[in-house]
């Protein structure tokens, strides 16, 4: 079938505005890569766009010598690994059994998850409770209240539950428990979901900020959100300074952008790899029940 | 089982004792398989009440002078008083306001755009374009925050912003993007809807693909302009995906992401910029203000709740409610 003359202005007019969306996605962070690889100079001049003028790696050095950024960049990762793992194992514990049609029930539980995803404590009582269990200033306070996300169980749910039952029956039959039937069976035919999952989780963790405010009482402890808002916030995170000609040549625009670039760097490494599991998620969760 | 046990009087005695020895053995296997499914799950029960619905009984100091050393149980009760200075203070109801008006705008541009976006990225022919936008777009979802002022304040900043330079070059003056309230606004309400416009967009991706290709063919025969079939064929083929994810949105009409909000204000926007969450940051947390704040939080729950549920009812008169 041939385009009509009005098919085909829409099909240009389409094409321009989805490349000017992406360039919206895209340059800012181009942008920063430029202004965090250029010398202070061209920083502070104002010269810098999306390319590096005088490329210079001066912020890097000054973000690892001057700030505790490396520091933060492992409680990060401390962070998001054990969080990430924790938050998985508990996630499987719940969406396991609320996925079997024989366990006792069933609807109950999963009602009381799902009346907490409409209804919350909110934050006060929260604090409260974590505070009285003595978990302040520990990183227990970020991975504990957020083990299981309602709407990630869900996801994993529907998706146990679809898997075909004649292969369950058939190794419950061979006298398959439902530990091994869960380890051997369900979990390897769930691996693009648990990727999934394992990513919403991670991305939440690597991110978290306000959390780290809340609970995280000393600086050492900091991860990297809140250490870089910190910086943006005030001009004088560089403080172990004391040659003249050091300040003159810092640039915090230069240095904020290289801890920008630091924080997003490990979500790019990993995004291209798990793009089409997400994808693939994300549809899973649009199915109802 | 009240069929097997209606059944069993019609049946031969020798049969019915077989059936009944079945059913008893049905019954022990089901126990048998609940015992490791039971052991499972009795953490995450623990979980739930512990960190869900323990909070939800904590709200109770909405009623109280909560006071650190009476604890929850043991403070006093105050009846509506912290009700009563919520919705008697210019402050607080400025708050709630701010929160309102920031929530609906954001749901009013938000909601629509990432639909829009996959009626787009469904009309490309080139699915290597088609791949690289949407690989593209999805992108800033993963970001947190931080990053996104970041760049947001660098792109708008003052004195050397992309955007700023532009608007020199045709007005001779820059313009305060973010300490003039009307551009906040724009630029908060903007920033959202960037950030998470092509993540939302997926859903609507996958329930486009559901539409037969065929009532497009049929269409264009019959002359239908690309805009009226995407108006009589696609929107209607997303309906039910539309009306479920608006009325996800509704739950969180009280609710302006703390991170946000917190990382975009500043000083003088404040009148416009203060919400809900930061109000019980600063006054709960900072100022120590428990039961003040908590009744704010209940008072954000509830609209909340109410909302939802009412948006679900609306839902199942057309038959696509959420449950």
């Amino acid at each position: 079938m041939r385009a009509t003359r009005g098919e085909k202005i829409f099909y240009v007019v389409n094409y321009i505005l989805l490349i000017l969306v992406a360039l919206s996605c895209i340059l800012p962070l181009l942008n920063i890569v430029a202004l965090s690889l250029s010398d202070a100079k061209a920083v502070m001049a104002g010269q810098v766009g999306l390319w590096p003028v005088d490329f210079s790696l001066f912020s890097y050095e000054n973000l690892i010598t001057g700030t505790p950024i490396l520091n933060a960049f492992w409680n990060s990762v401390q962070i998001t690994v054990i969080g990430t793992l924790l938050s998985m194992a508990f996630t499987i514990m719940a969406a396991y059994p609320l996925s079997r049609k024989q366990f006792y029930a069933r609807r109950f539980f999963t009602m009381a998850i799902v009346f907490t995803m409409i209804f919350s404590g909110g934050l006060i009582p929260t604090y409260l409770i974590i505070q009285s269990l003595g978990l302040v200033n520990s990183y227990y306070a970020l991975w504990l209240p957020s083990l299981v996300s309602a709407y990630n169980m869900l996801i994993m749910r529907s998706y146990f539950a679809n898997i075909p039952s004649e292969i369950d029956e058939a190794a419950r039959i061979d006298g398959c428990g439902e530990w091994r039937l869960l380890f051997r069976i369900v979990l390897p035919l769930s691996k693009p979901l648990l990727a999934t999952i394992a990513l919403f989780y991670g991305v939440g963790f690597w991110n978290s900020f306000m959390n780290v405010l809340i609970y995280i009482n000393e600086t050492s402890k900091y991860n990297m959100t809140v250490l870089v808002q910190n910086m943006i916030m005030s001009n004088s995170m560089v403080q172990d300074f004391s040659d003249p000609d050091l300040i003159a040549n810092l640039t915090p625009e230069g240095i904020r952008s290289a801890a920008v670039i630091v924080m997003v760097l490990p979500i790019l490494a990993v995004y291209p790899f798990l793009q089409k599991y997400f994808v693939k998620g994300v549809m899973l969760g649009s199915i109802k029940g | 089982m009240n069929i097997a046990e209606t059944a069993v009087p019609e049946l031969a005695p020798e049969r019915a004792a077989e059936a009944k020895q079945r059913l008893k053995l049905q019954k022990w296997r089901r126990f048998k398989s609940n015992v490791p499914l039971l052991i499972m799950f009795v953490p995450v029960a623990v979980f739930f009440l512990v960190f869900r619905y323990a909070p939800m009984g904590g709200l109770v100091i909405a009623f109280k002078d909560y006071n650190f050393f009476d604890g929850v149980l043991n403070s006093p009760w105050v009846g509506f008083h912290y009700f009563e200075m919520l919705f008697q203070d210019p402050r607080t109801l400025e708050i709630i306001r701010n929160t309102l008006f920031l929530s609906v705008l954001s749901i009013v541009f938000g909601f629509p755009a990432p639909i829009i976006l996959a009626i787009m990225l469904n009309e490309v022919r080139s699915m290597v374009f088609k791949r690289t936008v949407q690989t593209i777009v999805y992108m800033p979802h993963f970001f947190s925050w931080v990053i996104i002022s970041m760049m947001v304040l660098t792109v708008f900043s003052l004195e050397n912003g992309a955007v700023n330079r532009w608007v020199e070059a045709f007005f001779g003056e820059p313009y305060a993007f973010m300490y003039n309230k009307e551009s906040w606004v724009a630029i908060f309400v903007g920033s959202g809807i960037w950030k998470d416009m092509g993540f939302n967009a997926i859903i609507f991706l996958a329930a486009l693909t559901t539409i037969d290709p065929s009532l497009y063919e049929a269409a264009g025969m019959d002359g239908a302009s690309k805009f009226r079939q995407i108006w009589h064929i696609t929107l209607p083929g997303i309906r039910s995906t539309i009306i479920l994810l608006l009325i996800l949105s509704m739950g969180r009409v009280m609710e302006v992401g703390f991170d946000q909000v917190y990382m975009l204000q500043n000083s003088n926007v404040n009148e416009i910029a203060d919400v809900i969450s930061t109000f019980i940051y600063r006054t709960g947390l900072q100022g120590a203000q428990f039961s003040l704040t908590t009744a704010m939080g209940l008072f954000e729950s509830l609209v909340a709740l109410i909302l939802i549920v009412t948006a679900n009812y609306i839902a199942r008169k057309f038959n696509e409610g959420l449950w």
